[in-house]
């Protein structure tokens, strides 16, 4: 039964133009780049990332029972997702860790820079990523410490509020606040470098 | 305000979250520091970039696993389908 209400649930807010509603491998299909895209940023890692896509769209059907309908197919897939890839990573046998950086720590005792800050060169409005613009901010991401990497892939790269991500990672919303912001400034310190405009 | 001050409160600024009184505070301080102009651009830059991220394709193998686990799902499911 969990299948077929999942699939219906689904297919009531993704009738295709026709009426016809999708079928099951349709919704695997639909919905497994969501699934994996997110895991693969949470996690930095492929294999794992697979392990996770697989896990939540079977899980997906079998929690069907705790689904209530008030929140909408894709933030429930969110929040699924989030807990099987915190779950994998809890249980990782060699777990990678970062030093957690205080991006703050590149001013000086005084508050003024440490380093000088040149503008950047790539322009604010540039609609499509380049093949190597796209690798590099993937790659700064992936380096990011996990605490700050999660909040920042789901309210940066997802797009979700700030208080859904608080009650996905049960921190209160100025943890959320604080760890995004982090996490930006170590983005820009990330991508700061290949960014800058080169002195003449 | 020093500059480490301004970029404690980005975040806020960006969100039009921070008062009027605060808010002033950040203007004078651009309109005399061009470092933390750059700052806070790359720092506006470094959202936008991220929100335009492409998302990956599913690798052709885990898309072929997908499918196995779906029909061995239906299979244990048995006549539903």
């Amino acid at each position: 039964m969990g299948l077929r209400v999942f699939v219906r649930l689904v297919t009531m807010a993704n009738m295709e133009a026709d009426g016809k509603p999708l079928s099951p491998e349709e919704v695997f299909r639909q919905y497994a780049p969501m699934v994996y895209n997110l895991a693969r940023r949470m996690l930095g890692n492929d294999a794992d990332a697979e392990d996770v896509t697989q896990d939540v769209l079977l899980q997906v059907v079998r929690k069907l029972d705790t689904f209530r309908g008030e929140s909408s197919i894709s933030t429930w897939l969110h929040r699924v997702t989030v807990n099987a890839a915190l779950a994998h990573r809890r249980k990782r046998a060699h777990r990678a860790e970062h030093e957690t950086h205080d991006p703050l720590n590149h001013f000086l005792e005084d508050g003024h820079h440490a380093h000088s800050v040149r503008p950047w060169s790539i322009p604010p409005d540039q609609e499509i990523l380049d093949q190597e613009t796209h690798q590099l901010v993937e790659k700064s991401i992936a380096q990011l410490p996990e605490v700050y990497r999660d909040v920042y892939v789901l309210a940066d790269v997802q797009g979700l509020p700030n208080a859904e991500i608080a009650d996905m990672l049960e921190l209160s919303l100025p943890a959320v606040k604080s760890r995004l912001h982090r996490a930006r400034l170590l983005m820009r310190h990330a991508l700061a470098p290949h960014f800058e405009e080169v002195l003449t | 305000m020093t500059c480490r001050e301004l970029a404690e409160l980005l975040f806020e600024y960006i969100q039009g979250e921070l008062d009027a009184d605060l808010c002033e505070h950040i203007s004078r301080h651009l309109s005399d520091c061009p470092l933390c102009v750059a700052y806070m651009e790359s720092y506006r830059i470094t959202i936008q970039l991220t929100r335009r991220l492409p998302p990956a394709p599913v690798p052709p193998e885990l898309a072929e696993r997908l499918q196995a686990a779906l029909r061995s799902f239906k299979e244990q499911e048995g006549s539903e389908f």
